[in-house]
């Protein structure tokens, strides 16, 4: 039996839409994928799709035909999966009101354990900062970085770097990166001067590493800057959404203080990557050693999750935990990136229920874990999981899961900074003041005391220059991200 | 929709920390909640000799309390896992679980957030959290951040004020 393609995920509606809905949601993705609008390859195809979906799903005979087909399908994919999740709510039950209410779903993502342990193929590009800020210790310890990462690469392995100002430049392609001599060489060449223009590095990088794809093994990129790009973000943002349909994971490395740190995030998080703040040049090798560490480790890759939620339900926000921490936007799908060997994708999903009517059970989401487990052929591996909960008229009396109530403690420090760039942002200083110095208490009872000082020193400061320090934003931001990652404290409060 | 506890703001249902100020809205260990009339605990208070030390204080939900030496006043704490001691000042946004304001805390060298009591599986416990002028336990001045356990008894010295503790737990 062939496996049916989830329509209903391809449309971006529930599986229990109405047929007005599926209409809307089809005219919806028509005009967006219309070829007379767009004639790239990719968008043709995917509206050929779109039409073959709303044909089946808008006749009620046909839809019901394909929905049994759909279930076996599922049914199979669970067993076979390579896949296996864990799903953690944050109630047993939902409650039956008149009013919205939050929900949340903790998805951890193993590997089945019988997988062969092969450190896979690690085809890297290396993208590197060369514009005038980077002179001096920060361009010298990028280099023997660099180096420290050609030597450890094996056979089956490539690597390419590139460099950029306000043009990119191939410094080392494949061939001469195994030849350490030739590499060290090209790389004493590297000089800095001129300006940032990331969307050029990152073009030639992914271009790069595209030339070396393999289907079998990892494919990264790494970008490395201490400047801010001006103008070409856009380009930045298509480039990583190419770099994600691809399969190849982005992680940005911002040095210093004034680097775009949200386009680096946002580059990162559609290519299910992560952004690494350094205040000082030296940790340069380390980190790197430790991100092709990392990737040496990988047993799947190109991990993503699709589907759609139920229609009385919003998906308000989603943060990966593990392997590393990242805000993940809240629409579907996600692009986790690579699922680390003896590790997991840990996943935290904020649902919004909207009133439920007299109902004793309701399905959240339909989700579809897919990715390549690597050495595994060339299919993707598929894991169908639906999130159902209860729902009553009586509260749940037991607290959340220790597991969700202490990823949700870290995310609420994290927010609230956020929060408080946000309204700095808009003048609102002193709100954000105060909601700096809340959070610098939650992070003295946490015992973050380098943290909680962080926040009150940029606390003073909005108070008597009305703005964060570029520093400050970072310290706090990357700081409370990397809370994410930490096992809950006991007694912590 | 539900109120966050110490800034007011309306959060949906299902809300686990405030978004606002980060305040935990749900008891993620919860302690039975009791009423104790208010002499009893008064007359347990004024027992001077300290409970026995003996098994862990939470297996059958401790009665606690704070008798302020000056007054002779008693805080009874009820209801939760830890409680923040400290003094509550006009605007402040996160006010302490125990305010102290009403004992004079000002003059007495009370941090607005100070001290924490924790009750932890192995017994309640007294954390300084950075206060300015420290906390002593029976005389003697505690590491910062690093809980220290309590008996019923001792005397707790949060800056100038001395406050004794109250732990009684039934059989």
């Amino acid at each position: 039996m062939a496996n049916e393609k989830d329509l209903y995920s391809l449309l971006g509606v529930p599986r229990n839409a109405t047929p007005d809905d599926i209409r809307r949601a089809y005219r919806e993705a028509a005009l967006r994928l219309h070829p007379d609008r767009r004639d790239t390859h990719g968008q043709t195809q995917l509206f050929i799709e779109t039409n073959q979906a709303y044909e089946i799903l808008s006749d009620p005979h046909q839809r019901a035909e394909y929905d049994k087909r759909l279930e076996a399908t599922e049914s199979k994919q669970v067993e076979t999966a390579c896949f296996r999740t864990l799903v953690q709510q944050s109630r047993k039950s939902l409650l039956q009101m008149d009013e919205p209410q939050v929900h949340y779903v903790l998805l951890d993502i193993n590997a089945v354990e019988d997988l062969p342990s092969l450190r896979p193929a690690i085809n890297l590009g290396i993208v590197i900062d060369q514009s005038t800020s980077m002179r001096g210790p920060r361009l010298d310890q990028v280099r023997s970085a660099t180096l420290a990462i050609l030597k450890e690469l094996r056979p089956e392995d490539s690597a390419t770097i590139v460099s950029f100002s306000d043009r990119a430049q191939v410094v080392i392609t494949p061939d001469q990166a195994r030849d350490l001599a030739v590499a060290r060489a090209r790389l004493s060449l590297l000089q800095a001067g001129g300006g940032t223009e990331i969307g050029q590095g990152l073009e030639a990088g992914l271009s790069e590493v595209e030339k070396s794809f393999s289907r079998q093994g990892v494919n990264h990129l790494i970008l490395l800057t201490d400047g801010r790009t001006y103008g070409d973000e856009d380009l930045c943002l298509s480039l990583a959404d190419q770099a994600s349909r691809q399969g190849i994971g982005i992680n940005g490395v911002g040095i210093g203080a004034d680097w775009s740190d949200r386009l680096l995030d946002d580059m990162a998080t559609r290519t299910g990557g992560s952004v690494m703040f350094l205040d000082t040049p030296k940790a340069i090798t380390g980190l790197l050693h430790g991100i092709f560490e990392r990737l040496g480790s990988v047993v799947a890759s190109r991990v993503r999750l699709e589907g759609a939620v139920a229609q009385q339900v919003d998906l308000r926000g989603g943060y990966k935990l593990l392997p590393e921490p990242m805000p993940m936007g809240d629409s579907l799908p996600m692009t986790l990136g690579h699922l680390p060997k003896n590790n997991r994708i840990r996943l935290l999903l904020e649902f919004v229920v909207h009133p439920l009517g007299e109902i004793t059970q309701l399905v959240l989401a339909y989700l579809t874990i897919a990715g390549d487990v690597l050495g595994r052929g060339a299919e993707p591996s598929v894991l169908p999981i639906q999130i159902t909960s209860t729902v009553s008229r009586q509260p749940d009396p037991d607290p959340p899961p220790m597991d969700i109530a202490a990823a949700l403690n870290q995310i609420a420090l994290y927010r609230m900074q956020d929060r408080a760039r946000h309204e700095a942002e808009l003048g609102q200083t002193t709100r954000a003041a105060r909601r700096l110095e809340n959070l610098a208490t939650h992070l003295l009872a946490a015992g973050e005391r380098e943290l909680a000082k962080a926040a009150l020193g940029e606390a003073e400061r909005l108070n008597h220059t009305r703005r964060l320090s570029l520093e400050g934003e970072k310290v706090l931001k990357y700081g409370t991200r990397a809370l994410l990652l930490l096992p809950p404290k006991a007694g912590l409060s | 929709m539900i109120e966050c506890p110490a800034c007011k703001h309306q959060e949906f249902v299902g809300t686990v920390y405030c978004t606002e100020c980060g305040s935990r809205l749900i008891s993620v260990t919860p302690v039975p909640t009791l009423n104790i009339p208010r002499d009893r605990l008064d007359k347990e208070a004024m027992a001077t000799k300290p409970a026995a030390p003996e098994g862990p204080e939470l297996e059958t939900g401790a009665i606690l309390g704070l008798r302020v030496l000056a007054t002779g006043d008693v805080i009874s704490l009820i209801g939760r896992d830890n409680y923040t001691l400290g003094r509550s000042m006009e605007g402040q946004a996160i006010l302490p679980d125990v305010d102290l304001r009403p004992y004079d805390a000002y003059d007495q060298g009370v941090s607005r957030i100070h001290t924490e009591l924790r009750l932890l599986p192995q017994g309640v416990h007294v954390v300084d959290l950075d206060s300015a002028n420290g906390t002593l336990v029976a005389g003697k001045r505690i590491e910062p951040q690093v809980p220290v356990p309590v008996r019923h008894g001792d005397i707790i010295q949060v800056g100038g004020m001395r406050l004794q503790m109250i732990s009684r737990f039934r059989g």
